[in-house]
């Protein structure tokens, strides 16, 4: 379970102080497939990033299964993200030096796993998103949509139990980012993962079981769509 | 996979742009390897130019009656024994001793004339005084032949070919000494064991000018050897030629040293330029990294691991430049070629290890700064 008590970020640009959070609350439960939803600065993003740990409060704090992770030292949280969170960016973020394979061993490295077992770990997250054979391949010689699944199966790889998805269909045609939805749709049925993602498609939205929708920093409309 | 391998998977992509971002590095590294070569060669070559300003040891007996000045030294009866010289090779520093010139002086009667005779090898003693000039060939070892100094020549109406009295014993003159404003040009020299027989001196020599090719141990000290070694005489250094050699030296070492310096600052300067633009290119990856749960430790792992194969590419290459550069620009500022063997021993593994270190230290501060970006802002950043 994710709680996010009061949470305030706010930035100064020049002269100007910039709220892109304002006291937020909000409680995500374990299994959620959830949508948030606003216009551009409206601190979806913000708070992606404040419950995968990356950004730190201004005020109020986060806490995932009870733990109070901006109270970790950064390098405790580190290793929450490494053992806990899976992100996913709209710009897939995959390292052009390295294969398929190679790229989601890369949280698994980071864990200090056995040669061995990454590979074959790495393997079974890339067949679980359907790409089990285009594992040798670089991510200049794939197309949106399947470098987009190698960055799932490398959220996943970790057997992350959340994964935060930023704007994970922003740079994909409507089929394939239908696609992608799918797959953590499925996902999240199957293994009953918490996903969080931010969209601002209306027709993306509406597959979640909850949406919230946010403005200003501040979350306006919270809908439950799950029957 | 591990943090070293996608180090060299990222370096091996980028080879191209890698060493177009070292080559300040390689540059420096060159510079400093052609910089120890050439010094090093041109310590040499100094020593040898300053050893041709003349013997820098004049070894005497130890007793004197001054009798005869022959240039800054007075010669006297006294002699010493030519087969004590077979001593000098087994003086610590015998491999530092290039040329051993023994002379016995006498006086002799020539066409009527009482003239000065030096017994010489005519070889060792033009190879000492650069600055004679002869015309003719130098006499061979005993043989009849005779050189003139240019004064006498004229004197008694010589010329090279002629033929002349010493001592009741037919001469041929082969060699003439042009003027050199010294006593040289009123001697006889003969070669040296004829001449000890012609004054009834064999074996016996009045000093020996010695040319020692040191240039870093003290001619002190080799004189010092030389006094100990063989009985009763006394070895002189010759001072000017001595501190003339080493002050060039030592200010050609300096140069080199300070040339060096000045070009390992600028070259940790570019490393590090390098290193922190690396950092700033990679800001992404570097949040990406830090998304996925990378703590500091392994940014740290990362880019220093990264300066070590900088640095060890770097040096290698810029050591291979170094020589390449040294061997062609050598000849140029000394005028000889550079062989291989100039190229000190050290010299590379000591520039491959300073690149290294330079690489490492000049990547600490970028690295630390990596550990400071914000993951969100690197990755919001397009």
């Amino acid at each position: 379970m994710i709680e996010i008590n009061n949470v305030t970020k706010s930035y100064t640009m020049g002269e100007e102080k910039i709220s892109a959070l304002n006291e937020v609350s909000l409680t995500v439960e374990e299994g959620d497939f959830m949508a948030v939803t606003g216009p551009s600065g409206s601190g979806k993003s913000t708070l992606l990033y404040t419950i995968g740990g990356l950004l730190t409060p201004t005020h109020g704090n986060v806490q995932v299964n009870g733990s109070m992770i901006y109270s970790l030292t950064s390098k405790e949280r580190a290793r929450f993200r490494r053992e806990n969170v899976g992100f996913i960016f709209q710009t897939f973020e995959l390292l052009p030096y390295l294969t398929a394979l190679e790229n989601v061993m890369i949280p698994l490295s980071l864990a200090g796993e056995d040669s061995r077992d990454q590979e074959k770990w790495a393997l079974e997250a890339l067949e679980k998103v359907g790409l089990g054979k285009r594992a040798t391949h670089k991510p200049n010689e794939l197309s949106g949509g399947e470098q987009q699944r190698v960055a799932v199966a490398r959220g996943l790889v970790n057997e992350a139990n959340i994964l935060l998805a930023d704007e994970p269909t922003g740079n994909l045609d409507q089929k394939t980012g239908d696609e992608i939805m799918s797959l953590l749709r499925e996902l999240n049925d199957e293994d009953g993962q918490t996903i969080i993602y931010v969209t601002h498609d209306q027709s993306n939205a509406k597959l979640a079981d909850k949406v919230v929708g946010m403005i200003d920093g501040r979350i306006v409309t919270r809908i439950n769509q799950r029957n | 996979m591990r943090a070293t391998t996608l180090v060299l998977k990222n370096i091996s992509r980028r080879k191209g742009r890698s060493i177009l971002n070292s080559i300040g590095l390689i540059l420096a590294i060159a510079v400093i390897v052609a910089t120890f070569t050439i010094s090093s060669s041109m310590e040499t070559h100094i020593g040898e130019e300053v050893e041709k300003y003349g013997p820098n040891i004049v070894v005497t007996p130890d007793t004197q009656s001054i009798s005869i000045p022959y240039g800054n030294v007075m010669v006297g009866r006294s002699t010493l024994q030519e087969n004590h010289l077979t001593k000098l090779s087994e003086i610590e520093n015998a491999e530092n001793i290039r040329t051993i010139s023994p002379k016995l002086f006498g006086t002799a009667m020539v066409e009527g004339e009482n003239v000065l005779l030096v017994g010489l090898n005519a070889d060792s003693e033009v190879y000492l005084k650069v600055w004679w000039e002869v015309t003719g060939e130098l006499p061979v070892e005993d043989s009849n032949e005779a050189m003139m100094g240019s004064e006498i020549m004229s004197a008694l109406d010589l010329s090279i070919g002629s033929t002349v009295t010493i001592n009741d014993s037919e001469f041929k003159v082969v060699a003439a000494l042009n003027e050199t404003g010294s006593n040289d040009d009123y001697t006889v020299f003969l070669p040296l064991h004829v001449a000890q027989g012609l004054l009834g001196m064999d074996g016996e020599i009045s000093l020996v000018d010695i040319g020692a090719l040191c240039s870093t141990c003290p001619v002190e000290v080799i004189a010092e050897q030389i006094t100990d070694a063989i009985p009763d005489v006394r070895a002189t250094p010759v001072k000017q030629a001595v501190e003339t050699r080493i002050k060039m030296v030592e200010q050609a070492a300096n140069f080199s040293l300070m040339l060096a310096s000045v070009v390992m600052v600028a070259g940790c300067a570019g490393i590090m330029n390098t290193m922190v633009s690396s950092v700033h290119q990679r800001r992404r990856e570097i949040g990406v990294f830090m998304s996925l749960g990378a703590d500091n430790t392994y940014i740290y792992k990362i880019f220093l691991f990264e300066a070590v194969i900088l640095g060890l590419v770097g040096g290698v290459l810029g050591s291979a430049l170094g020589v390449l550069s040294s061997m062609i620009m050598g000849p140029l500022v000394l005028s000889t070629p550079i062989i291989i063997q100039d190229i000190p021993v050290f010299s590379i593994p000591l520039s491959i290890a300073i690149s290294v270190v330079a690489c490492l230290v000049a990547s600490l501060y970028p690295t630390w700064r990596a550990t400071k970006i914000d993951p969100v802002s690197a990755l919001k950043a397009i």
